[in-house]
C-alpha cells in the first residue's frame, strides 16, 4: 500500500516537475511571441510605407504611423473601412471582393486601389497582402504593403490620353472632335478645371471657339469672334506676346481689371485663366489653350507638363487639319481646272507599265473609275486609223525618255470622235527606269470650232462684199450727184441763156461744154464702178498693185475727203506685177483705206493725215501699207485684230479685217498691223511677184474661190 | 427783175463753183463762189450776203460748223444747204438745225429758186 503510495505521490511529483517545466516553457514561449510582436511592430512602425496587419478574417488590425499620417484618421477610424470612404467609392467593391476571397483561399492579394488621403485627395496605391502563418500552416495575421503609384498612374493615363489623341488625329477625326477630346482629357486628368482650344483667324485677326466642352453658352457666345488684342485677356495677350500668361487669380490681379474676359468670367464663377498659344512648326501662333479655375489657381509642375504636352497635340491636330484642307481645296481646285479645260493627266511608268489617269481622263475616254487602266484598254478607245500612230509613239517613247507630243482621235462606242492633244515629259526615277507625266486636252470643240470657221469665214467673204457694195453705194450716189447736179444746172443755165432776148449764144456754148464735161465725169465713175463690180467671175490676172490701188483710192476720194482725212500717196515707181484677183485685193485695200478714216474720227488736235505706200518688199514680194494718224492700238490686241468678229468700233461687225486676211492668205501672202512711234497704226500685206511666184496658178485659183 | 441780193455759195466741187453761179445770174442774182467756209469768213462779202446756199460735207469746216460760227460773230444770213449725200434723215436735221432748206443733189432750178426766194424773204 505504501509502496503503491509513494509510488504514486513519485508520479505526482514527476508530473508536476514536468508540468512546471511545461508552463515555464510556455511563458518562455509566450514571452518570445510577444518580443518578438514588439519588435515586428517596431519594424512595422519604422518601414518608410506604409503598412496596416489585418486578422485573419480580414479585419484591420493594426497601422502603422504612416498610415494613421497619410489618411489623418485614427485606427478606429480605419477598422471601419468597408463603410467609410477610406478606400475611393469607385474601388471599394473590387478591393472587398478581392480581400473575402483571398481571406478564403489563404493566396496573397494584389490590387491597386485609390486611398483618401487627410487633405481629400485620393492617391493611387498598390496593395499588397500576404499571410503569416505558424508553425502547423494556419494563418494567424495578415501583413499589408500599401506603395503609392499615384505618379505612375498619372503618368500611365496621361501617356494612354495622348496616344488616344494621336490616334484621333492620324485617322483623320474632325478638328473640333480632336480638340473637344483634348480639352475632356485635359480636364479629367487636372481635376476641377474647364478647359477651350480658341484657333485664330488673323485675317480679322479673331478667336473661334474651336472646342471648349465644358462652359456654358453663355460663356462661349460672348468669347467666340473677339478681336485678337492683348487688353483682351490672357489668350490675347497670349497670342500676341507669343508666350504663356498665367492669371492666378482674375479678381485681384490688377493687371486684368479692364480686361473683357473678367467680367464675363466672374459672372460665370471663373477665378483663375491660364493661357497658353498653340504653334505651328514655323513658329506662328495658331491658337491659345486656356484652362480656367473656379478657385484662385497657379499651375504646378505637373500641370505644366500636362499643358506642354496638350498644346502640342492640339499643334499637331491644328495643323494636320489645315494642310488637309489645303490638299482638299487644291485637289478640288485642280479636278474643277481639269474638268474646264477638258485637260486631263497621267503618269506611265514604261517599265511595268502601270499607268494612273486623273479623273477627268477617265471622263473623256468615258471609262469606269475604278477600272485599271492599260494599254489595250486605251487601244480599244482609239481610233481604228490613229492606232498605228499610237503604236509608233508608244515605240518611241518606250526607247528613250524624251518629251512628246502627238494628237490622235478617239472612236467612242457611239460612233463619235473626239479628238486629244497630249503632251508628256518623259523623267528616269533613281532607278533608272523611265516614266511620264503628261496631259491629255480633249480639242474636239477647238476642232469642230476651226472647221466651222473655216466655213463661216468663206461665207463671211461673200457677206463682206456684199456689205462692201452696200457701204460703197452711199459714196457711188455721192459719186454721180455731183456731176449730175452739175449737168442740170448747167442745162437750166442753158436754156435760159438762149430763151433770153437776145439769146446769149456764146454762154450757151460754154454751158453746154460744161455740160457734156459733167457727163463724161459721171461717165467715168460708172467705168471705175464696172470695173471694180461688173465681174462675175473671179480671175486672176497679172495686175500692178499701184494701179489697183490709184483706183480705189480715187473711188474713195470723196468719202475721205468728207471725213477731213488727208490722203497722201506714196506709190512705187518699180513695183514688179502680181497675179491675183484684182477685186478682192481692191477690197482689201478698200477696207484698210476705211477702217484707216474710221480711226482718225476723233481726231481733231492734229491732221488725220493717211498715207498709203506700195514698196518691193523682201523674199520678192510686194507690200502695200496703209498708215493712218489716229487712236492706233494696244499691241496685245493686235492678234484679234484679223479674227472675226472682232471689232473696235461701236457699229462695226469686225468682218472686214478678218476677210482681208483670209484673201491675202489665200494669195500666199500675210497681212500685219502694227502700231506707229508716234499716234495711229499701219496695216499691211505682202503678197510674192509674179515672176518669182512659185505658186501653181490652178492651186491658186482654187484656193480664192474657197474663200469667196 | 428781182433786186439785186448778194447770194454766196460755198462749195469744196468745182463743177457746182462754175455751174450755179452762171444760172443764179441768169436769174438776176448777184452771186460770189468760195472753195471754202474759212475762205468766205475771210472775204469782205460777210457782211453783204443776203442768202447762203452751203455745202454739207466739206474739209476741214463744214457746212453746219459755218452756219454755227456765223451765228457766233451775230451774222443772220439764211443758209439753203446742198448736199450730194443721198442720206433722207439729213433734211429735217438741217431746217431742225435753223437752215431754210436742205436740196439733194441735183436738184431742179425751179427748187433751187423756191429756197433761194424763201431764204431771202426771211433775211
Amino acid at each position: 500500500m505504501e509502496a503503491s503510495l509513494a509510488s504514486v505521490v513519485d508520479e505526482l511529483s514527476r508530473l508536476r516537475d514536468q508540468l512546471a517545466k511545461e508552463v515555464a516553457k510556455r511563458k518562455r514561449a509566450e514571452a518570445a511571441v510577444l518580443e518578438r510582436e514588439r519588435e515586428s511592430r517596431l519594424i512595422v512602425d519604422r518601414i518608410p510605407g506604409l503598412v496596416a496587419t489585418l486578422t485573419p478574417a480580414g479585419e484591420v488590425e493594426g497601422v502603422n504611423n504612416q498610415v494613421i499620417e497619410y489618411c489623418g484618421r485614427t485606427l478606429e477610424e480605419l477598422k471601419r473601412w468597408g463603410t467609410s470612404d477610406t478606400v475611393h467609392p469607385e474601388d471599394l467593391r473590387r478591393v472587398t471582393e478581392v480581400i473575402t476571397q483571398s481571406m478564403a483561399s489563404g493566396d496573397p492579394y494584389e490590387i491597386e486601389e485609390r486611398i483618401r488621403r487627410f487633405d481629400e485627395v485620393y492617391r493611387w496605391f498598390q496593395v499588397r497582402g500576404l499571410p503569416l502563418r505558424d508553425s502547423n500552416g494556419r494563418i494567424v495575421r495578415w501583413y499589408v504593403l500599401l506603395t503609392d503609384i499615384d505618379d505612375r498612374k498619372r503618368a500611365e493615363a496621361q501617356l494612354a490620353g495622348e496616344k488616344r489623341l494621336l490616334e484621333m488625329v492620324a485617322s483623320s477625326c474632325p478638328l473640333s472632335e480632336v480638340l473637344t477630346a483634348l480639352c475632356n482629357f485635359v480636364e479629367v486628368t487636372s481635376a476641377d478645371c474647364h478647359c477651350g482650344v480658341y484657333l485664330i483667324d488673323w485675317s480679322g485677326p479673331r478667336f473661334r471657339n474651336e472646342a471648349v466642352p465644358s462652359l456654358p453658352a453663355s460663356f462661349n457666345d460672348s468669347t467666340d469672334g473677339l478681336p485678337v488684342r492683348p487688353e483682351i485677356g490672357p489668350c490675347g495677350q497670349a497670342a500676341l506676346l507669343k508666350q504663356q500668361v498665367i492669371v492666378a487669380d482674375l479678381e485681384t490681379d490688377p493687371l486684368w481689371q479692364e480686361s473683357a474676359i473678367r467680367p464675363l468670367a466672374l459672372a460665370h464663377g471663373i477665378r483663375s485663366h491660364w493661357s497658353t498659344p498653340i504653334y505651328a512648326r514655323d513658329g506662328r501662333v495658331l491658337g491659345t489653350f486656356a484652362i480656367f479655375h473656379r478657385e484662385p489657381a497657379s499651375p504646378t509642375q505637373i500641370q505644366q507638363d500636362l499643358i506642354a504636352q496638350v498644346t502640342h497635340i492640339a499643334s499637331i491636330a491644328i495643323e494636320r487639319a489645315l494642310s488637309e484642307a489645303a490638299l482638299k481645296r487644291s485637289e478640288a481646285f485642280l479636278a474643277e481646272a481639269q474638268h474646264l479645260s477638258r485637260v486631263g493627266s497621267f503618269a506611265w511608268r514604261v517599265a511595268t507599265n502601270e499607268i494612273t489617269w486623273s479623273e477627268q481622263l477617265y471622263r473623256m475616254f468615258e471609262f469606269d473609275p475604278q477600272v485599271t487602266v492599260t494599254l489595250d484598254l486605251i487601244r480599244t478607245r482609239v481610233h481604228p486609223e490613229d492606232l498605228t500612230l499610237l503604236h509608233e509613239m508608244i515605240d518611241r517613247a518606250r526607247s528613250a525618255a524624251s518629251d512628246f507630243e502627238y494628237e490622235h482621235r478617239l472612236l467612242m462606242p457611239d460612233g463619235s470622235v473626239k479628238h486629244l492633244h497630249l503632251i508628256a515629259h518623259g523623267t528616269k526615277n533613281e532607278s533608272g527606269e523611265v516614266e511620264y507625266i503628261g496631259a491629255t486636252q480633249d480639242v474636239t470643240q477647238r476642232r469642230l470650232a476651226e472647221e466651222a470657221l473655216d466655213k463661216a469665214r468663206s461665207e463671211l467673204a461673200h457677206v463682206a462684199r456684199v456689205m462692201s457694195l452696200g457701204a460703197l453705194t452711199a459714196s457711188i450716189a455721192h459719186e454721180v450727184n455731183q456731176p449730175l447736179s452739175g449737168i442740170i444746172t448747167n442745162a437750166s443755165t442753158c436754156l435760159r441763156m438762149l430763151n433770153a432776148d437776145p439769146p446769149n449764144v456764146e454762154g450757151a456754148r460754154e454751158t453746154a461744154k460744161r455740160t457734156i464735161r459733167d457727163g463724161n465725169r459721171a461717165s467715168d465713175v460708172v467705168t471705175r464702178l464696172r470695173a471694180l463690180f461688173s465681174k462675175k467671175e473671179l480671175t486672176l490676172e497679172s495686175l500692178d498693185l499701184n494701179e489697183a490701188a490709184r483706183e480705189v483710192i480715187a473711188l474713195s476720194s470723196s468719202e475721205l475727203q468728207r471725213n477731213r482725212v488727208v490722203l497722201q500717196s506714196e506709190l512705187a515707181d518699180d513695183l514688179p506685177s502680181i497675179i491675183g484677183d484684182r477685186v478682192q485685193l481692191q477690197q482689201v485695200i478698200l477696207n484698210l483705206l476705211r477702217n484707216a478714216s474710221d480711226a482718225m474720227v476723233a481726231v481733231d488736235d492734229r491732221p488725220r493725215q493717211l498715207v498709203v505706200r506700195t514698196a518691193r518688199d523682201a523674199g520678192d514680194r510686194v507690200r502695200l501699207t496703209v498708215k493712218d494718224a489716229g487712236e492706233g492700238f494696244d499691241s496685245h490686241t493686235v492678234d484679234k485684230f484679223f479674227e472675226a468678229f472682232y471689232t473696235t468700233k461701236p457699229s462695226g461687225m469686225g468682218i472686214g479685217l478678218s476677210v482681208s486676211r483670209s484673201i491675202i492668205e489665200s494669195h500666199h501672202g500675210r497681212i500685219w498691223a502694227e502700231p506707229n512711234d508716234g499716234p495711229g497704226a499701219t496695216f499691211a500685206f505682202a503678197i510674192p511677184c509674179a515672176v518669182e511666184s512659185s505658186i501653181d496658178t490652178e492651186t491658186l485659183r482654187r484656193r480664192i474661190r474657197s474663200t469667196s | 427783175m428781182a433786186v439785186a441780193s448778194l447770194v454766196a455759195i460755198v462749195d469744196d466741187d468745182e463743177s457746182v463753183r462754175e455751174s450755179l453761179p452762171d444760172l443764179l445770174r441768169e436769174c438776176g442774182f448777184d452771186v460770189q463762189a468760195f472753195t471754202s467756209a474759212e475762205e468766205f469768213l475771210a472775204s469782205d462779202s460777210v457782211e453783204q450776203t443776203r442768202a447762203l446756199l452751203l455745202d454739207i460735207a466739206m474739209p476741214r469746216m463744214s457746212g453746219p460748223e459755218l452756219q454755227q460760227e456765223l451765228t457766233r460773230r451775230g451774222h443772220k444770213i439764211p443758209v439753203v444747204f446742198i448736199t450730194a449725200n443721198g442720206d433722207e434723215t439729213l433734211r429735217p436735221r438741217m431746217l431742225a438745225e435753223g437752215a431754210v432748206e436742205c436740196l439733194h443733189k441735183p436738184f431742179s432750178e425751179a427748187a433751187l429758186l423756191r429756197a433761194l426766194n424763201a431764204a431771202l424773204r426771211v433775211g
